[in-house]
């Protein structure tokens, strides 16, 4: 792998991969896949990291592990970079298997949740650092670390000292050191985490979009469900070291398949199914029409699919409920309605129509393809 | 009393604490530069005190040893201690805190315990097996001893002001452990390298008690010159020999506090 790419160097020494990559827009080196194979992690008898995780991700993909602090996403992502050694499984990028071999020896960067950029160099010699460390010589490196500052748009800031500069320049130069090494992988620890909010928004566009300039594999780790849904092709849920769910964003929003995932991402509306027909569940809140059921013992109705006010007449599963509150949040309302014993949360979207007061009794209908079945998470 | 007053007499106080700590030693520079042997009286503004001590054979030896004690003292203990410093930060995770406690016992132990404790055990290794006769080998030894302490404090509290996720980092970017300790470890801790050998070097040239006890016939160091030729009264070549000290561990004090208090480069 490094020894085409080397080729390909010195073959055309005055474009840079980057600009060969903006020219056309394919990859210039082919992504590796990762797979893991049961691996296991433990702290000590009652600390495990990670209880078992076998995964597949595909090369080009950009693929994020998800979950809650201690869910062992960082586990699972230092594991993966050789910063932590698994106690047991294996670990392979591109086919080969490196479980056995040191960070310094894989072709993965990271980018630290705190950057960890060197405050004994200067931005240019902290993107340089990897090439240095890998013997590559300076006009080279020189002339690597010129395109990449090109880029990723921070040029003017080659000469700062990192002290000089804020948290997002701090972040893309992280990016950019790890970016210049060319590696198989690019591993982000919650890289945006420590930004505010609209920096963020841009970033996870940025991010995005670089990597799928450079078709670069990207391991993304963030515990932000918003986050993992924007940047993602896929999604692997994490809770207590093991994978719940493995899908593409709307698949894991839409049909989470137990009850971890659907709180995780959001969704409150979750009732025990009491006894079961064809097409037909009982719930607390009533008989529930449905058009598939799979095994799960809960049933989740999502806020937004629940239609408010007379259009509700047309759909199927209709109840009388009473608002016991509701939230202007602008782009939608936001209702907790009561249906005899039983609280749910609708979500309609503001388009300008008549507001239920609290108090008032409302119809609402839920289409039976909205609704899933879902898993009990033990 | 006042407000007022008692900040004016707090000013007082400040006033007069500097001039009993610095009026000894402002005496002290001005009699090395009298020109007629008083203690009393100041004549006129002379070097002639510095020209007979720079040729006093026995002053230059002094010197000579006090130098070569310094240096060589903190160079063996910077290397080691900060060995230490590194070894205490890489496994503070474990509980460590007795190692600690035998780091900081040397630094508050009283001078005369060591000097005589390392009399004791230099003449007793030297009759048992023939090694070390007193002199500038076993003076070297006693100073890397005391020095060692302090150096592995400084080091240690600069790994730990690191951020941990550089190690990280260096190993992610292709560092060999070599090329981790070259290119990130030693650049990150100069400053702590820096200002650890100064220290050491200000120790070194102003202890009296360890390098007395330790001393061979031939070892004498500034101090121990200046210990004995107070026996003989105070001279001015005794001012001149404590004003150039004055001077020395000012100028190393000031640069080990100058790396020391530089602006952090890591502000996060």
């Amino acid at each position: 792998m490094t020894q085409t790419l080397a080729t390909e160097r010195t073959a055309s020494p005055t474009t840079s991969k980057q600009e060969q990559e903006l020219a056309t827009g394919a990859p210039a080196r082919e992504a590796s896949s990762i797979t893991l194979e049961g691996v296991k992690k433990f702290f000590n008898r009652h600390d495990i990291a990670l209880d078992g995780v076998d995964l597949t991700i595909r090369p080009g993909e950009f693929f994020t592990l998800l979950g809650p602090s201690g869910c062992g996403k960082t586990t699972l992502l230092r594991i993966l970079a050789g910063l932590d050694t698994a106690n047991s499984g294996v670990v392979k990028i591109g086919g080969k298997d490196v479980t056995e071999i040191p960070s310094h020896k894989r072709s993965i960067n990271t980018v630290f949740q705190s950057y960890a950029l060197f405050p004994h160099l200067n931005v240019e010699d902290n993107i340089a650092f990897g090439l240095k460390m890998q013997g590559v010589a300076k006009a080279e490196r020189d002339r690597r670390v010129r395109d990449m500052a090109e880029f990723i748009q921070l040029s003017p800031l080659l000469g700062r000292r990192i002290e000089q500069l804020s948290g997002g320049q701090r972040q893309r130069i992280a990016l950019a050191r790890a970016l210049v090494c060319e590696p198989d992988v690019l591993l982000l620890d919650e890289p945006l985490s420590a930004l505010d909010a609209g920096l963020r928004g841009q970033l996870q566009v940025e991010l995005q979009r670089i990597q799928r300039r450079l078709g670069m594999t990207f391991v993304f780790v963030t515990h932000d469900q918003q986050e993992a849904m924007v940047m993602s092709d896929r999604i692997a849920v994490l809770n207590a070291g093991k994978i719940q769910q493995l899908s593409t964003p709307r698949e894991i929003f839409e049909r989470p398949t137990n009850t971890f995932v659907a709180r995780f991402m959001g969704h409150t509306n979750l009732f025990d199914i009491t006894s079961r027909q064809a097409n037909k569940l009982e719930t607390p809140l009533g008989i529930l029409e449905v058009e598939t059921q799979t095994q799960g013992n809960k049933v989740l109705i999502r806020p937004e699919t629940i239609e408010i006010g007379p259009d509700a007449a047309q759909y199927a599963n209709q109840f009388t409920a009473l608002v016991k509150e509701h939230f202007y949040r602008g782009s939608f309302i936001e209702y907790r309605l009561q249906i005899g014993e039983v609280s749910l949360v609708a979500l309609s979207s503001n388009q300008g129509q008549k507001l239920y007061n609290v108090g008032e009794q409302v119809l609402i209908s839920v289409c039976p393809e909205d609704i899933v079945t879902v898993a009990s998470e033990d | 009393m006042s407000r007022r007053s008692f900040k004016a007499s707090l000013t007082i106080y400040w006033w007069l604490l500097l001039f009993f700590l610095y009026l000894p030693l402002a005496v002290v520079v001005l009699f090395s530069f009298n020109s007629i042997n008083s203690a009393a009286t100041f004549e006129s503004f002379s070097l002639r005190w510095y020209r007979e001590l720079f040729s006093d054979s026995q002053v230059l030896s002094a010197l000579s040893n006090s130098l070569i004690l310094a240096i060589s003292s903190s160079v063996i203990a910077l290397l080691f201690g900060s060995l230490i410093g590194y070894g205490l930060y890489r496994h503070r995770h474990r509980k460590l805190g007795w190692l600690i406690i035998l780091i900081y016992l040397p630094i508050v132990m009283p001078d005369i315990v060591f000097g005589i404790a390392d009399m004791t055990f230099f003449v007793r290794l030297n009759s048992l097996t023939g090694w070390l006769s007193p002199g500038l080998d076993t003076m070297v030894l006693s100073h890397v001893t005391f020095e060692i302490p302090f150096v592995a404090l400084i080091v240690y509290s600069r790994f730990v002001g690191l951020d941990a996720t550089l190690f990280d980092a260096a190993k992610d970017l292709y560092a060999s452990p070599l090329k981790r300790t070259l290119h990130f470890i030693i650049p990150a801790i100069k400053p702590a390298l820096i200002s650890a050998f100064f220290l050491s070097f200000t120790l070194s040239i102003d202890d009296f008690v360890i390098s007395f006890f330790t001393a061979g016939p031939q070892s004498s160091t500034l101090p121990i010159y200046i210990w004995g030729a107070v026996k003989k009264g105070i001279t001015p070549e005794i001012n001149a020999v404590g004003a150039l000290m004055i001077g020395a561990v000012i100028v190393a004090a000031v640069i080990s506090l100058l790396v020391t208090h530089r602006r952090p480069r890591q502000d996060s």
